[in-house]
């Protein structure tokens, strides 16, 4: 899970530098939209994957016993982070057809 | 998008284990003190039992209540050489039936791998649900 970490924060980079790239000049389109709330749902994700890791540093330092709160917070971190990878995926495609739709 | 919604089977099932762990505390500690025949205040060992109760209305995780002492008759045991022993002969020992702890010792382990599988399970559904997104 600790690997992730710098993969996020580009995420989280690339998301936040590619809305003004991918907005049209109209803004509030629904893929602009799509685009915005994946950037918000990286924060989100991000702060799941940090509790998973400080709930796993806690269990291994001692501060906590309970390992079912590990295995939760590591559980969600992990669906979450699988729901952000499989929509900005969809939305990747999305933008990549769009791009090469034959004018 | 809310990811959070997502999760009301994964709290719940980690309640479940988290109970069920609690409760197989309690099952230890009463195997563990099944001979203890002073238990503090030279009264032999009484076995605890668990209390489960729902975390809130409706569709929620389970916590344990409280934990609560059996105040069945304790055993007596003929034993008279025992310094313990009363003017009959017998020592009170406490009220642990090992096949009975048993017999909940497999309930709560069952109960601990069932919650376990609905987890397991239900990270797979999500993963098939993700799946149509391809």
């Amino acid at each position: 899970m600790i690997e992730f970490d710098p993969n996020i924060s580009s995420l989280l980079t690339n998301a936040t530098g590619m809305t003004p790239r991918v907005n049209p000049p109209v803004s509030g389109t629904d893929f602009s939209k799509a685009v915005k709330a994946l950037g918000d749902c990286v924060s989100k994700v991000d702060n799941m994957q940090q509790a998973s890791d400080a709930s796993v540093e806690d269990l291994l330092a001692g501060r906590n016993n309970d390992i079912t709160a590990v295995v939760s917070a590591v559980a969600k971190a992990d669906m979450s982070f699988k729901v952000l990878v499989g929509v900005r995926n969809k939305l990747i495609e999305a933008y990549k057809q769009t791009m090469n739709m034959p004018l | 998008m809310s990811v959070e919604k997502v999760f009301g089977p994964v709290d719940i099932s980690v309640s479940g284990m988290r109970a069920h762990a609690r409760n197989m505390e309690v099952i230890s500690s009463n195997i563990a003190n099944a001979r203890t025949a002073d238990a503090g205040q030279g009264q032999p060992y009484r076995r605890l039992e668990t209390i489960f109760r729902t975390q809130g209305e409706g569709a929620s995780g389970v916590t344990v209540d409280e934990v609560v002492q059996d105040n069945s008759p304790l055993q007596r045991l003929y034993d008279p050489g025992n310094p313990k022993a009363d003017a009959s002969g017998y020592v009170s020992m406490p009220n642990v039936h090992l096949p009975v702890e048993m017999m909940n010792l497999n309930i709560a382990s069952r109960a601990y791998q069932a919650n376990a599988a609905i987890l397991r399970r239900y990270q797979r559904m999500v993963e098939t649900t993700l799946e149509l997104l391809r």
